[in-house]
């Protein structure tokens, strides 16, 4: 199975527009999605799509801290236990 | 849209005492070079932390527009003016320490910005270029409610795009009203019926806080979905007298 690190990236390339980035780029964990340049619609269905690839539900307030992909994959981590 | 030097924003929208400013935000060296002056420590680092000349661009283009209205409407030097963030991170000003009594809200996509200055009351607005989205289905399913989903899905694959961005906008900008932002689950309320049947303005009550009723009305054209929503039941100063909030040719040395 793909490390969380990997799906992370997969959704991230499959599904955030970040400016001056082709796909297949890699992407900075470190970096929030708002300062990539990430819209709001964005972002609100990259919540949805990391809720359906690990079959979690993801509390909307929770997602909006989660913003940068370390701090992401690191929540996703503690969450798989 | 002519814009002299300095002056890259318009008059946009007057709503009850709430006013709407238009941000153009094509690129431009000579309008960047200008803001940039405008920014302070803080406000250069955070655009430096953007990692696309477009994205930073825009941060800079709205965070100058920004300073330049609220220095007018507080009758204040840009330097006395700073930023911070409340509980979700929605931003707050503060002249020389001291909390602001005029509240603002900010929002961009590709070539347009918006500015929303109301005193005394909450306020939160939201623009989206009408371009296509390449996750429509899964917003749909997101954000909308019941019968908004109902809606949106029993139209044209064209007036899908421009139906669902009229809704999503409306929510956002109620969201940021709110507070919340991105922090709050719009799919939790529905926008009011009378909109939904093509009224451009409503009134709406969260489920979490009856008592408070929001003025909310769609603003946009056909080049970019918009919408404003602000509290109406607050009795407020008209905005005039905390000065012009459009002043008409302006630049940095007029306030610094």
């Amino acid at each position: 199975m793909s490390s969380t690190e990997d799906r992370i990236r997969a959704l991230v390339d499959e599904n955030l527009q970040i400016e001056g980035r082709d796909k297949g780029q890699p992407v900075s964990h470190s970096v929030s999605i708002i300062d990539a340049g990430v819209s709001s619609a964005d972002i609100v269905a990259f919540w949805r799509l990391v809720c359906e690839e690990f079959g979690i539900d993801i509390p909307a307030e929770e997602f909006a801290e989660l913003l940068t992909p370390s701090d992401l994959i690191a929540y996703l981590e503690a969450r798989a236990g | 849209m002519a814009l002299g030097r300095g002056n890259w924003w318009r008059p946009y929208r007057q709503l009850d005492n709430v006013s709407v400013t238009l941000v153009d935000l094509v690129p431009s060296e000579v309008n960047e070079q200008a803001a940039w002056q405008w920014l302070d420590d803080d406000e250069r680092a955070r655009a430096r932390r953007f990692q696309h000349a477009g994205a930073r661009r825009r941060y800079v283009l709205c965070r100058a527009s920004l300073r330049s209205l609220l220095s007018s409407a507080l009758n204040c030097r840009n330097q006395h003016l700073a930023f911070g963030a409340g509980e979700h991170g929605k931003p707050s000003a503060t002249v020389n320490g001291h909390q602001t009594s005029v509240e603002f809200n900010v929002s961009h996509s590709g070539q347009h910005g918006l500015i929303a200055l109301a005193p005394r009351r909450r306020v939160g607005v939201d623009v989206e270029e009408r371009v296509p989205q390449r996750n429509l289905d899964v917003l749909v399913e997101a954000v909308l409610g019941p019968s908004e989903r109902a809606e949106v899905n029993a139209v044209t694959r064209d007036r899908r795009l421009h139906l669902f961005l009229d809704l999503w906008t409306t929510k956002e900008a109620l969201s940021k009203a709110h507070g919340m932002g991105l922090s709050l689950d719009v799919s939790g309320f529905e926008i009011p019926a009378t909109m939904r049947n093509g009224s451009r303005r409503g009134v709406f009550r969260f489920p979490d806080m009856p008592d408070m009723a929001w003025q909310v009305e769609n603003i946009g054209s056909d080049q970019f979905a918009a919408a404003i929503a602000y509290e109406r039941d607050r009795r407020c100063q008209p905005l005039d007298s905390f000065g012009d909030v459009f002043p008409g040719v302006w630049s940095p040395g007029d306030w610094d």
